[in-house]
Protein backbone atom coordinates (compact mmCIF):
# COMPACT_ATOMS: atom_id res chain seq x y z
CA UNK A 1 0.00 0.00 0.00
CA UNK A 2 2.59 2.73 0.87
CA UNK A 3 4.40 1.85 -2.53
CA UNK A 4 1.52 2.19 -4.20
CA UNK A 5 0.71 5.53 -2.73
CA UNK A 6 4.58 6.76 -3.61
CA UNK A 7 4.39 5.30 -6.66
CA UNK A 8 1.03 7.45 -7.85
CA UNK A 9 2.29 10.49 -6.67
CA UNK A 10 5.59 9.95 -8.78
CA UNK A 11 3.47 9.07 -11.41
CA UNK A 12 1.39 12.23 -10.53
CA UNK A 13 4.06 14.31 -10.47
CA UNK A 14 5.84 13.76 -13.87
CA UNK A 15 2.60 13.70 -15.51
CA UNK A 16 2.22 17.82 -13.96
CA UNK A 17 5.82 18.63 -14.91
CA UNK A 18 5.09 17.35 -18.63
CA UNK A 19 1.71 19.45 -18.47
CA UNK A 20 2.88 22.65 -17.21
CA UNK A 21 6.62 22.48 -20.00
CA UNK A 22 3.77 21.75 -22.42
CA UNK A 23 1.63 24.42 -21.44
CA UNK A 24 4.43 27.03 -21.61
CA UNK A 25 4.96 29.65 -24.76
CA UNK A 26 7.68 28.50 -26.88
CA UNK A 27 8.90 25.98 -24.49
CA UNK A 28 10.93 23.46 -26.67
CA UNK A 29 13.31 26.42 -28.72
CA UNK A 30 14.03 27.94 -24.73
CA UNK A 31 14.36 24.84 -23.01
CA UNK A 32 17.74 23.91 -25.81
CA UNK A 33 18.64 27.09 -25.22
CA UNK A 34 19.23 27.25 -21.83
CA UNK A 35 20.69 23.62 -21.97
CA UNK A 36 23.44 24.65 -24.13
CA UNK A 37 23.90 28.23 -22.76
CA UNK A 38 27.09 27.07 -20.96
CA UNK A 39 28.69 25.59 -23.98
CA UNK A 40 27.77 28.07 -26.52
CA UNK A 41 28.54 30.62 -23.71
CA UNK A 42 30.82 33.34 -25.75
CA UNK A 43 34.03 34.61 -24.01
CA UNK A 44 33.28 37.97 -22.34
CA UNK A 45 33.67 40.70 -24.80
CA UNK A 46 33.09 44.44 -25.25
CA UNK A 47 31.38 44.31 -28.43
CA UNK A 48 28.47 46.95 -27.65
CA UNK A 49 30.93 49.32 -26.07
CA UNK A 50 33.84 51.88 -27.81
CA UNK A 51 37.10 51.46 -27.55
CA UNK A 52 38.31 51.94 -24.19
CA UNK A 53 34.91 51.64 -22.33
CA UNK A 54 34.98 49.68 -19.23
CA UNK A 55 34.09 45.64 -20.07
CA UNK A 56 30.33 45.62 -20.45
CA UNK A 57 28.98 49.38 -20.10
CA UNK A 58 26.79 50.57 -22.71
CA UNK A 59 28.51 54.00 -23.46
CA UNK A 60 28.64 56.35 -26.25
CA UNK A 61 31.15 58.77 -26.06
CA UNK A 62 34.86 59.40 -24.67
CA UNK A 63 35.77 57.45 -22.01
CA UNK A 64 37.14 60.38 -20.08
CA UNK A 65 34.53 63.31 -20.99
CA UNK A 66 33.62 65.81 -18.26
CA UNK A 67 30.31 65.35 -18.57
CA UNK A 68 28.39 62.24 -17.75
CA UNK A 69 24.97 61.15 -18.71
CA UNK A 70 23.65 58.40 -17.17
CA UNK A 71 20.16 57.05 -17.60
CA UNK A 72 18.29 54.25 -15.90
CA UNK A 73 15.52 52.82 -17.84
CA UNK A 74 13.14 49.55 -17.87
CA UNK A 75 12.07 48.28 -21.35
CA UNK A 76 8.17 48.04 -20.14
CA UNK A 77 7.79 51.34 -18.72
CA UNK A 78 6.04 53.65 -21.15
CA UNK A 79 7.89 56.60 -19.52
CA UNK A 80 11.14 55.23 -20.37
CA UNK A 81 10.42 54.53 -24.41
CA UNK A 82 8.84 58.25 -24.62
CA UNK A 83 11.91 59.77 -23.10
CA UNK A 84 14.24 57.33 -25.79
CA UNK A 85 14.13 59.17 -28.48
CA UNK A 86 15.33 62.64 -26.50
CA UNK A 87 18.49 60.42 -25.43
CA UNK A 88 19.13 59.27 -28.45
CA UNK A 89 18.66 62.55 -29.94
CA UNK A 90 21.14 63.93 -26.90
CA UNK A 91 23.85 61.62 -28.01
CA UNK A 92 23.58 62.25 -31.56
CA UNK A 93 24.07 65.84 -30.37
CA UNK A 94 27.26 65.37 -28.75
CA UNK A 95 28.33 62.77 -30.92
CA UNK A 96 32.30 62.83 -31.61
CA UNK A 97 32.17 66.08 -28.19
CA UNK A 98 34.83 64.60 -26.20
CA UNK A 99 33.49 66.15 -22.79
CA UNK A 100 30.17 63.97 -23.48
CA UNK A 101 29.39 60.45 -22.87
CA UNK A 102 25.70 58.58 -22.17
CA UNK A 103 25.52 55.74 -20.39
CA UNK A 104 22.12 53.35 -20.61
CA UNK A 105 21.76 51.19 -17.17
CA UNK A 106 19.45 48.80 -17.14
CA UNK A 107 16.83 49.03 -14.27
CA UNK A 108 13.92 46.58 -14.81
CA UNK A 109 11.39 46.95 -11.72
CA UNK A 110 10.07 44.13 -10.46
CA UNK A 111 6.82 44.64 -10.47
CA UNK A 112 4.03 42.27 -11.88
CA UNK A 113 3.04 45.02 -15.06
CA UNK A 114 6.67 44.88 -15.91
CA UNK A 115 7.02 40.84 -16.26
CA UNK A 116 8.80 40.93 -19.17
CA UNK A 117 11.53 43.69 -18.41
CA UNK A 118 14.37 41.65 -16.85
CA UNK A 119 14.46 39.66 -19.90
CA UNK A 120 14.16 42.10 -22.37
CA UNK A 121 17.23 43.65 -20.60
CA UNK A 122 18.76 40.55 -20.73
CA UNK A 123 17.86 40.13 -24.45
CA UNK A 124 19.78 43.67 -25.33
CA UNK A 125 22.67 42.10 -23.46
CA UNK A 126 22.73 39.03 -25.52
CA UNK A 127 22.54 41.45 -28.30
CA UNK A 128 25.08 43.17 -27.40
CA UNK A 129 27.29 40.23 -27.26
CA UNK A 130 27.34 40.50 -31.11
CA UNK A 131 27.65 44.16 -31.29
CA UNK A 132 24.10 45.00 -31.57
CA UNK A 133 23.12 45.85 -28.42
CA UNK A 134 21.74 49.94 -29.30
CA UNK A 135 19.94 48.15 -32.21
CA UNK A 136 18.26 45.93 -29.96
CA UNK A 137 17.67 48.74 -27.45
CA UNK A 138 16.12 50.64 -29.99
CA UNK A 139 13.75 48.25 -31.10
CA UNK A 140 12.95 47.39 -27.94
CA UNK A 141 12.35 50.66 -26.51
CA UNK A 142 10.48 51.75 -30.56
CA UNK A 143 8.04 49.07 -30.86
CA UNK A 144 7.40 48.44 -26.65
CA UNK A 145 3.40 48.02 -27.38
CA UNK A 146 4.08 45.27 -30.17
CA UNK A 147 5.85 42.71 -27.64
CA UNK A 148 4.90 44.27 -23.91
CA UNK A 149 1.77 42.21 -23.40
CA UNK A 150 2.61 39.51 -26.04
CA UNK A 151 3.11 36.08 -24.93
CA UNK A 152 5.32 34.96 -27.70
CA UNK A 153 7.48 37.74 -26.99
CA UNK A 154 10.26 35.86 -27.47
CA UNK A 155 9.72 35.16 -30.49
CA UNK A 156 9.14 38.59 -31.55
CA UNK A 157 12.67 39.67 -30.01
CA UNK A 158 14.45 36.85 -32.32
CA UNK A 159 12.25 38.42 -35.30
CA UNK A 160 13.90 41.84 -34.13
CA UNK A 161 17.66 39.92 -33.89
CA UNK A 162 17.20 38.18 -37.25
CA UNK A 163 16.05 42.01 -38.52
CA UNK A 164 19.62 43.00 -37.22
CA UNK A 165 21.34 40.22 -39.07
CA UNK A 166 22.42 38.26 -35.71
CA UNK A 167 23.00 35.31 -34.84
CA UNK A 168 20.02 33.84 -33.41
CA UNK A 169 20.40 30.92 -32.12
CA UNK A 170 23.41 32.04 -30.26
CA UNK A 171 21.25 35.29 -29.10
CA UNK A 172 18.32 32.90 -27.67
CA UNK A 173 21.21 30.86 -25.84
CA UNK A 174 22.69 34.31 -24.86
CA UNK A 175 19.58 35.18 -23.33
CA UNK A 176 19.10 31.96 -21.42
CA UNK A 177 22.54 32.14 -20.06
CA UNK A 178 24.48 33.75 -16.91
CA UNK A 179 26.86 36.07 -18.44
CA UNK A 180 24.14 38.66 -19.79
CA UNK A 181 22.28 38.48 -16.15
CA UNK A 182 25.62 39.46 -14.15
CA UNK A 183 25.52 42.38 -16.83
CA UNK A 184 22.23 43.32 -15.80
CA UNK A 185 22.74 42.95 -12.39
CA UNK A 186 25.69 45.16 -12.22
CA UNK A 187 23.54 47.80 -13.56
CA UNK A 188 20.50 47.06 -11.45
CA UNK A 189 23.38 47.60 -8.18
CA UNK A 190 24.11 50.71 -9.52
CA UNK A 191 21.23 51.64 -9.68
CA UNK A 192 20.30 50.89 -6.15
CA UNK A 193 23.34 52.64 -4.62
CA UNK A 194 22.11 55.46 -6.24
CA UNK A 195 19.13 55.17 -4.84
CA UNK A 196 17.05 55.06 -8.17
CA UNK A 197 13.63 54.51 -7.57
CA UNK A 198 11.43 54.77 -10.67
CA UNK A 199 12.03 54.64 -14.22
CA UNK A 200 13.40 56.46 -16.13
CA UNK A 201 16.33 58.31 -13.49
CA UNK A 202 18.60 60.12 -15.54
CA UNK A 203 21.57 61.68 -13.61
CA UNK A 204 24.19 64.11 -15.24
CA UNK A 205 27.36 64.11 -13.24
CA UNK A 206 25.64 62.59 -10.84
CA UNK A 207 22.59 64.96 -10.20
CA UNK A 208 19.73 63.80 -11.34
CA UNK A 209 16.94 65.51 -13.51
CA UNK A 210 13.70 66.17 -12.65
CA UNK A 211 11.28 64.49 -14.97
CA UNK A 212 9.48 66.90 -15.92
CA UNK A 213 13.29 67.99 -17.40
CA UNK A 214 13.59 65.32 -19.35
CA UNK A 215 13.41 67.21 -23.24
CA UNK A 216 15.60 67.84 -25.26
CA UNK A 217 16.02 71.69 -24.95
CA UNK A 218 16.50 71.19 -20.69
CA UNK A 219 19.09 68.28 -21.19
CA UNK A 220 21.16 70.04 -23.73
CA UNK A 221 21.26 73.10 -21.70
CA UNK A 222 21.66 71.20 -18.27
CA UNK A 223 25.15 69.38 -20.41
CA UNK A 224 25.82 72.37 -21.63
CA UNK A 225 26.22 74.31 -18.30
CA UNK A 226 28.22 71.39 -16.94
CA UNK A 227 30.61 71.32 -19.78
CA UNK A 228 30.83 75.28 -18.89
CA UNK A 229 31.08 74.68 -15.11
CA UNK A 230 34.10 71.98 -15.77
CA UNK A 231 35.63 74.11 -18.26
CA UNK A 232 36.07 77.58 -16.01
CA UNK A 233 37.02 75.00 -12.96
CA UNK A 234 39.74 73.87 -14.81
CA UNK A 235 40.41 77.26 -16.05
CA UNK A 236 40.27 78.44 -12.31
CA UNK A 237 42.92 75.49 -11.27
CA UNK A 238 45.48 76.25 -14.26
CA UNK A 239 45.55 79.99 -13.48
CA UNK A 240 47.22 79.90 -9.48
CA UNK A 241 49.66 77.25 -11.00
CA UNK A 242 50.61 79.71 -13.96
CA UNK A 243 51.02 82.22 -11.91
CA UNK A 244 53.01 80.41 -9.24
CA UNK A 245 54.94 79.54 -12.72
CA UNK A 246 55.78 83.90 -13.15
CA UNK B 1 18.45 -2.70 16.10
CA UNK B 2 15.44 -0.56 14.00
CA UNK B 3 12.65 -2.93 16.82
CA UNK B 4 13.56 -0.23 19.30
CA UNK B 5 12.57 2.66 17.17
CA UNK B 6 9.27 1.20 15.59
CA UNK B 7 7.28 1.19 19.27
CA UNK B 8 7.53 5.46 18.67
CA UNK B 9 5.08 4.90 15.44
CA UNK B 10 2.79 2.76 16.59
CA UNK B 11 1.88 5.28 19.17
CA UNK B 12 -1.36 6.53 17.61
CA UNK B 13 -0.13 10.30 17.90
CA UNK B 14 2.84 9.58 16.00
CA UNK B 15 1.73 8.12 13.17
CA UNK B 16 0.26 11.13 12.55
CA UNK B 17 2.82 13.12 12.38
CA UNK B 18 4.49 11.18 9.08
CA UNK B 19 0.85 11.62 7.58
CA UNK B 20 0.74 15.31 8.61
CA UNK B 21 4.48 15.18 7.13
CA UNK B 22 3.65 13.18 3.48
CA UNK B 23 1.23 16.06 3.03
CA UNK B 24 3.52 19.39 3.83
CA UNK B 25 5.91 17.39 1.56
CA UNK B 26 3.35 17.08 -1.44
CA UNK B 27 3.06 21.17 -1.11
CA UNK B 28 6.82 21.10 -1.15
CA UNK B 29 6.77 18.37 -4.13
CA UNK B 30 4.50 20.65 -6.79
CA UNK B 31 5.93 23.91 -5.41
CA UNK B 32 9.60 22.39 -6.62
CA UNK B 33 8.21 20.65 -9.60
CA UNK B 34 6.74 24.32 -10.97
CA UNK B 35 9.99 25.73 -10.66
CA UNK B 36 11.68 23.48 -12.14
CA UNK B 37 9.55 23.65 -15.30
CA UNK B 38 9.80 27.27 -15.20
CA UNK B 39 13.86 26.98 -14.78
CA UNK B 40 13.70 24.75 -17.91
CA UNK B 41 11.24 26.30 -19.96
CA UNK B 42 12.82 30.07 -18.98
CA UNK B 43 9.56 31.55 -18.36
CA UNK B 44 8.46 34.28 -15.57
CA UNK B 45 7.41 32.77 -12.98
CA UNK B 46 4.78 35.19 -11.43
CA UNK B 47 5.44 37.59 -8.48
CA UNK B 48 2.58 39.29 -6.11
CA UNK B 49 3.43 38.85 -3.21
CA UNK B 50 7.10 40.00 -2.76
CA UNK B 51 9.33 41.73 -6.01
CA UNK B 52 12.17 40.64 -7.61
CA UNK B 53 10.99 36.54 -8.07
CA UNK B 54 13.28 37.14 -11.66
CA UNK B 55 16.16 38.14 -10.20
CA UNK B 56 16.15 35.20 -7.30
CA UNK B 57 14.77 32.74 -10.46
CA UNK B 58 17.69 33.96 -12.86
CA UNK B 59 20.12 34.58 -10.26
CA UNK B 60 23.82 32.47 -10.48
CA UNK B 61 22.72 30.51 -7.45
CA UNK B 62 19.50 29.18 -9.28
CA UNK B 63 21.69 26.51 -10.24
CA UNK B 64 24.91 24.94 -9.46
CA UNK B 65 26.81 23.19 -11.85
CA UNK B 66 23.97 23.29 -14.60
CA UNK B 67 21.15 21.92 -12.51
CA UNK B 68 18.47 24.10 -11.44
CA UNK B 69 18.55 23.74 -7.71
CA UNK B 70 14.40 23.90 -7.99
CA UNK B 71 14.88 20.44 -9.96
CA UNK B 72 17.43 18.95 -6.52
CA UNK B 73 14.32 20.40 -4.49
CA UNK B 74 11.78 18.26 -6.68
CA UNK B 75 13.80 15.18 -5.64
CA UNK B 76 14.09 15.89 -1.86
CA UNK B 77 10.63 16.44 -1.58
CA UNK B 78 9.96 13.28 -3.42
CA UNK B 79 11.97 11.35 -1.18
CA UNK B 80 10.90 12.92 1.70
CA UNK B 81 7.42 12.37 0.74
CA UNK B 82 8.12 8.34 0.10
CA UNK B 83 9.76 8.53 3.83
CA UNK B 84 6.98 9.87 5.20
CA UNK B 85 4.41 7.24 3.77
CA UNK B 86 6.44 4.50 4.96
CA UNK B 87 6.82 5.95 8.65
CA UNK B 88 3.22 6.47 8.33
CA UNK B 89 2.88 2.77 7.43
CA UNK B 90 5.23 2.06 10.69
CA UNK B 91 8.79 2.12 9.30
CA UNK B 92 10.49 3.30 12.25
CA UNK B 93 13.74 3.37 9.93
CA UNK B 94 12.42 5.40 7.41
CA UNK B 95 11.04 8.46 9.66
CA UNK B 96 14.82 8.14 10.88
CA UNK B 97 16.02 9.00 7.75
CA UNK B 98 13.10 11.45 6.68
CA UNK B 99 14.73 13.18 10.26
CA UNK B 100 17.96 13.44 8.51
CA UNK B 101 16.87 14.55 5.10
CA UNK B 102 14.39 17.24 6.25
CA UNK B 103 17.50 18.78 8.54
CA UNK B 104 19.39 18.89 5.89
CA UNK B 105 16.49 20.70 3.47
CA UNK B 106 16.20 22.76 6.67
CA UNK B 107 19.11 23.94 6.93
CA UNK B 108 20.01 24.39 2.69
CA UNK B 109 16.51 26.67 3.14
CA UNK B 110 17.72 28.77 5.61
CA UNK B 111 20.94 29.14 3.16
CA UNK B 112 18.83 30.06 0.69
CA UNK B 113 16.57 32.62 2.48
CA UNK B 114 20.01 34.41 3.88
CA UNK B 115 21.37 34.39 -0.17
CA UNK B 116 17.82 36.13 -0.93
CA UNK B 117 18.23 38.32 2.03
CA UNK B 118 21.43 39.53 2.49
CA UNK B 119 23.44 38.54 -1.40
CA UNK B 120 20.60 38.50 -4.03
CA UNK B 121 18.67 41.64 -2.64
CA UNK B 122 15.31 40.24 -3.17
CA UNK B 123 12.20 37.67 -2.73
CA UNK B 124 10.95 35.02 -4.85
CA UNK B 125 7.27 33.79 -3.24
CA UNK B 126 7.64 29.94 -4.44
CA UNK B 127 11.53 29.66 -2.93
CA UNK B 128 9.99 30.94 -0.10
CA UNK B 129 6.78 28.51 0.04
CA UNK B 130 9.64 25.57 -0.48
CA UNK B 131 11.65 27.52 2.62
CA UNK B 132 8.37 27.08 4.68
CA UNK B 133 7.44 23.36 3.60
CA UNK B 134 10.89 22.19 4.09
CA UNK B 135 10.69 24.21 7.81
CA UNK B 136 7.71 22.30 8.37
CA UNK B 137 8.97 19.35 7.89
CA UNK B 138 11.95 19.34 10.23
CA UNK B 139 9.49 21.33 13.16
CA UNK B 140 7.13 18.18 12.48
CA UNK B 141 10.06 15.64 13.03
CA UNK B 142 11.68 17.82 15.96
CA UNK B 143 7.88 16.99 17.36
CA UNK B 144 8.30 13.49 17.07
CA UNK B 145 11.24 13.24 18.72
CA UNK B 146 9.93 15.28 21.65
CA UNK B 147 6.57 13.50 21.98
CA UNK B 148 9.18 10.29 21.60
CA UNK B 149 11.00 11.47 24.84
CA UNK B 150 8.03 12.29 26.56
CA UNK B 151 6.60 8.78 26.06
CA UNK B 152 9.76 7.08 27.11
CA UNK B 153 10.20 9.08 29.87
CA UNK B 154 6.17 8.13 31.17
Amino acid sequence: MPLLIIGLVFVAAIIGAIYLYNSGSGSSSSSTATSNSTAARPTPNMANAPAGAPVGVNMLGSQTAAVTVEEFADYQCGGCAAVHPVMKELASAYAGNRNFRFIFRHYPLAIPAHDKAYEAAVATEAAGLQGKFWQMQDQLFRNQAAWTANQNYRQIWSEYATNLGMDVQRFQADLAGIQTKNRVQADLERGRALGVSSTPSVFVNGKLVPFSELNINSLRRIVDAEIAAMASAQQSNSAPAANANQ
Amino acid sequence: MSEQEVPELETPGLRKLPLAAGVIALVGLADSVYLSVKHFTAEPVPCSLVEGCEKVLTSPYAEVAGVPIAAAGALAYFAAFALAVLAAYGDGRAWKMFGGLVTAMAGFSLWLIFLQAFVIGAFCQFCLISAATSLTLFLIFIASALVKKKTTLE
